[in-house]
């Protein structure tokens, strides 16, 4: 009896352990590699954090970040940033445990220099295990516009208020201001316990400084949400001239409640005008009946979607936008009036509304908005990544989009917006009520310049009085400072 | 027909192969002292101050190695000699790497009065333990030197351990008991299975591992006819007769008994394994292999259920879903894991209540089992650090994991050398296994034949349950990891086990013995 066979089978079972364990090591490390890095419990994400200097964030030539030695062993570094009210929108925050916010997470790894591309600079540095430097992150922001927004909003506001501009070219932001704000530098890793009793408060804080108004928070969009719906029927077979009902007041479907329009008098009392007049004077009545009756809830809604309504806009890696939402699954017909004047269950980022004006000014094309221009090696200089444009998606036609933005620009002609012509901004007005109290969410939502428009805008600021007198203004100021470069 | 055997003997080319192993040998020299340098060069920005000792000691006993196989044993398999020094080289390289005794910025310390704690990785330890282990290849290699006259003064070879089955087997008894013998033996990370002679702990199980697998073919090849041929046969079972079986489950029992009461499942799981595969390759039956692992089943069973037992079923727990159990965990009995980590006020309140191990206090006010998934959890990350390609060496953190240098020191290894590395590590050793298969297959004595089977898939195994639960492909259980974890026994054994390996390979790729006469010219003397 011979024992080479039972021998063979062994040393195939043999082998057939050791597939086991080659295809075990496999899936641990090739494909669950990222998430044992991230795991709840994994301690060295979070080690060793403080014990190099991070990269700096810049917007133009504006040095916005950097890190600064204690002089104490932990946390060895601190960060420090530079009118960090003004830019904390952008560069997040950076805590001495370790947590993050804005660019800050959204390029942790390279700005704290643990990203595999940076050690493969130079193969001998990373053969003798010397640490790649931090790498930079350069900003698309224009650092002067940014000021200007900020303390435009300051200053107009007495609640709150948020600015986006964007290049609707390739979706740069170019400003992404919010107000209330905070100084990053109070919550960073060399303020220790104070940092943290400072960071809880703001969490606690009613006006949430920690939560930028431009992006992560939506608020009723008003009348510039007539800028969608005019969308919608420029999409289905209407046309800027087309006569569109324009009735003094419109009695809401199944209630008796009556919608009434936001002035006596003008085109919106005529019971029938031209779109391009219902638009520029903004006539409540006449797009509650187009949300509701003429066009109805789909075609709207289908129209809001393609803007970027009811999805997270992912600015960055790890940073996206509020979701805005134009009605509720099951909202009824008077339900739907309300959200077609941006009032009722529709909420919208200022950053939405800004890809709105995108489309319009840009042929029914919205490029994806985006914050990082490049990173580059703290090393070599070298480039390691770039911002790569990409299209978000065609939001209208060309033809529609074209007509909308004559639509904006009779607003500055000759609607609401006429008090804003010396500044070379197109755009709509929005106004809206809140609820219980006397404040307005006032909006204007544009592109600029007028002609060739090469950026467009969303201001969103809480006050007294109407979106053309006081969110206009800032939306002119804020371009007149954008254009200069 | 003709046996595999004799076909692969009939192709085997029975030349020596020492250029070969000459320059493969260098090859594993130059990959280990590679290493060396380049964990000093990445963790202490210098070259290790000890290379030239490092380095030379091993260069000078490697060759020696060498000299001694092709001078004793040159129709062995080139593969075997080199393809250890490969991996007790890197074991070494990474266990001075996680020495951090040898770290410049532990060494200035020093040198600047500071006390710091010692580090549990020892890489002068180790390194002595390798040249004791290649040391003890030599001597094995020339007590079991081929000479051409039959057997010379104080020369063995594999095949006379034959004669001695019975004497071996029981000696591997005697020390797999010692650790139990008070005064003499240790529990260490909560086995016992280290015994304490002077200042050296030693483990005899690594030793008893070898002589078991002696035992287990000595035994096999006398019965294996009786066993395979004779027996009731129930449906598609057939069972051998009590007293063939007999002997064999009396040993069996002991080890599985004796290991139980040591809580090394590992030991008993490998074991084990050795023995049904031992049982298979002699008697062929597939049916034996399944009342084996019936068996197992059995006594996996019976063991969750002992109340001191307890650790198994939670080891399996651990296993499936090891996120609660992180830096402690309590199983209660309704199933749930409740954690008891530092960060809970369980734990808090069992601390402030002035526990010396608040966690496993808290777990029994609660009625449940104490356990800890943070070792392999760690392990894991570690792995995870590593990615595909590595930290590079001397450039991670595999320190972070408890263990890092012996049960965990696969984990450690896949941080800096990636799954690259990792990849490298078990196709070396799983050349190792195969070219001990094949041996075994070449070889044309029965014993030998088993002998040398047992041993191969014996490493197999082994690597297999240590690195397969560090990588939590089954259950963890602490076993060494062969040629690479920190520890003098293993890597004594392991060099013998390698010894005996290219004796038995040079046995079976020598040419034949010639005839010293025509069989023609033989003349037949009748009897009558």
């Amino acid at each position: 009896m011979n024992m080479d066979k039972p021998l063979r089978r062994v040393a195939i079972f043999g082998l057939l352990l050791f597939f086991g364990l080659m295809a075990q090591v496999n899936y641990v490390q090739g494909s669950q590699a990222d998430k044992l890095r991230t795991d709840r419990n994994n301690a060295r994400q979070y080690l060793n954090l403080f014990n190099e200097p991070r990269g700096t964030i810049m917007a133009g030539p504006d040095v916005l970040v950097t890190s600064i030695e204690t002089k104490k062993s932990n946390p060895k570094y601190g960060r420090v940033y530079k009118d960090g009210e003004i830019f904390a929108p952008i560069t997040g925050y950076f805590t001495n445990s370790g947590g993050s916010g804005g660019l800050e997470r959204a390029y942790n790894l390279l700005l704290s220099g643990q990203d595999k591309r940076l050690a493969n600079q130079e193969w001998f540095d990373t053969f003798i295990g010397k640490k790649a430097k931090a790498a930079n992150v350069q900003t698309t922001i224009d650092p002067q516009a940014q000021r200007v927004a900020y303390n435009a909003l300051k200053a107009s506001t007495t609640r709150e208020g948020g600015a986006v501009v964007m290049d609707i070219k390739t979706g740069a932001l170019k400003v992404l201001a919010s107000f209330p704000s905070y100084d990053p530098t109070t919550v960073a890793p060399q303020t220790g316990e104070a940092g943290v009793k400072r960071f809880d408060a703001m969490n606690r804080d009613r006006a949430k400084p920690n939560v930028d108004k431009a992006m992560s928070e939506v608020n009723f969009p008003g009348s510039s949400f007539k800028a969608v719906v005019a969308a919608s029927a420029l999409e289905n077979g209407i046309s800027k001239d087309s006569s569109v009902p324009a009735p003094k007041t419109f009695l809401l479907p199944g209630t008796n409640t009556t919608l009434p329009n936001s002035h006596e008098g003008g085109a919106c009392e005529q019971g029938q005008a031209p779109l391009i007049v219902t638009f520029a004077e903004s006539c409540n009545t006449t797009y509650g009946i187009l949300g509701s009756q003429q066009l109805g809830k789909d075609k709207v809604t289908d129209t809001a979607k393609k803007f970027g309504y009811d999805q997270r806009i992912e600015v960055e890696p790890n940073m996206s936008s509020a979701k805005s939402t134009f009605t509720l699954p099951n909202a009824d017909g008077a339900q739907t009036a309300l959200a077609s004047i941006g009032q009722g269950s529709n909420s919208a980022t200022p950053l939405h509304m800004a890809m709105v004006a995108a489309a319009a000014a840009n042929k029914g094309k919205i490029m994806k908005p985006y914050l990082m221009e490049k990173v580059v090696s703290g090393d070599s200089q070298n480039v390691i990544e770039e911002a790569d444009p990409k299209e978000f998606g065609q939001a209208m036609s060309a033809g529609s989009a074209d007509q909308l933005a004559d639509l904006m620009r009779e607003v500055v002609r000759s609607g609401t917006g006429k008090s804003l012509a010396q500044f070379n901004i197109a755009g709509k007005t929005g106004t809206a009520d809140i609820d219980g109290v006397e404040f307005n969410n006032r909006w204007f939502v544009g592109f600029a310049p007028v002609e060739n428009p090469r950026y467009a805008f969303a201001v969103y600021t809480v006050g007294d009085g109407s979106g053309g007198e006081f969110a206009g203004p800032v939306a002119g100021k804020i371009m007149q400072a954008v254009r200069k470069d | 027909m003709s046996s595999i055997g004799q076909q692969i003997r009939a192709q085997l080319p029975y030349t020596k192969r020492n250029a070969a192993s000459l320059a493969l040998l260098i090859f594993a020299m130059v990959l280990t002292l590679s290493a060396f340098a380049e964990v000093g060069l990445a963790r202490d920005g210098r070259l290790p101050l000890g290379l030239p000792l490092y380095g030379g000691g091993l260069v000078i006993l490697g060759f020696a190695a060498y000299f001694v196989q092709a001078k004793f044993a040159p129709y062995a398999d080139p593969l075997l000699l080199p393809l250890a020094v490969a991996l007790n080289g890197i074991g070494l390289a990474m266990i001075y790497r996680l020495d951090l005794d040898t770290s410049k910025t532990k060494l200035d310390a020093r040198a600047a009065g500071q006390k710091l704690a010692e580090d549990e990785a020892s890489a002068p330890g180790q390194l002595m333990w390798t040249f004791i282990g290649i040391a003890m290849f030599v001597v094995a290699v020339l007590i079991m030197r081929d000479t051409k006259n039959g057997e010379g003064r104080f020369a063995i070879s594999p095949k006379t351990m034959q004669r001695y089955t019975y004497i071996v087997g029981l000696s591997a008894m005697i020390l797999l008991l010692l650790p139990i013998v008070p005064g003499l033996g240790g529990q260490v990370n909560g086995a016992r299975v280290w015994i304490f002679i002077g200042p050296f702990s030693v483990q005899p199980g690594e030793f008893a591992k070898l002589m078991l697998v002696v035992f287990f073919a000595g035994y096999l090849v006398n019965k294996r006819q009786a066993m395979s041929l004779i027996g009731k046969k129930i449906g598609p079972l057939s069972l051998p007769r009590a007293r063939d079986l007999g002997p064999i489950m009396v040993i069996w029992f002991f080890a599985l008994g004796v290991l139980f009461v040591q809580k090394d499942l590992g030991t008993a799981l490998l074991y084990f394994g050795l023995f049904v595969s031992m049982l298979y390759i002699a008697t062929q039956r597939v049916s034996w292999v399944m009342i084996g692992v019936g068996l197992l089943a059995i006594g996996i069973f019976v063991a969750t259920l002992l109340p001191f037992m307890g650790h198994v079923n939670q080891r399996i727990d651990i296993w499936q879903n090891p996120g609660p159990y992180f830096d402690g965990g309590c199983l209660v009995k309704s199933g749930e894991v409740v954690p008891v980590n530092p960060d809970t006020d369980l734990y808090k309140q069992a601390a402030a209540a002035g526990s010396q191990l608040p966690g496993q206090t808290a777990c029994r006010k609660l009625g449940g089992e104490y356990s800890d998934s943070g070792q392999l959890l760690k392990g894991l990350f570690s792995l995870g650090e590593g990615g595909v390609l590595g930290t590079g060496l001397g450039q991670g953190e595999p320190w972070r994991t408890p263990l890092s240098f012996s049960d965990f020191i696969f984990d450690s290894l896949g941080e800096e050398l990636g799954l690259t590395g990792l990849m490298v590590l078990l196709l070396v050793y799983a050349l190792i296994v195969q070219r001990g298969m094949k041996t075994a297959i070449a070889a044309r004595d029965p014993f030998l034949k088993l002998f040398a089977g047992g041993v191969s898939f014996v490493l197999a195994l082994q690597v297999f349950v240590i690195v397969g639960g560090v990588t939590r492909l089954i259950p963890l259980t602490g076993l060494t990891t062969p040629f690479l974890s920190q520890g003098g026994s293993s890597l004594m054994a392991n060099w013998i086990l390698i010894a005996i390996l290219v004796r038995m390979s040079h046995d079976a790729r020598k040419p034949a013995p010639q005839a010293i006469q025509d069989e023609g010219m033989t003349q037949i003397v009748s009897t009558r």
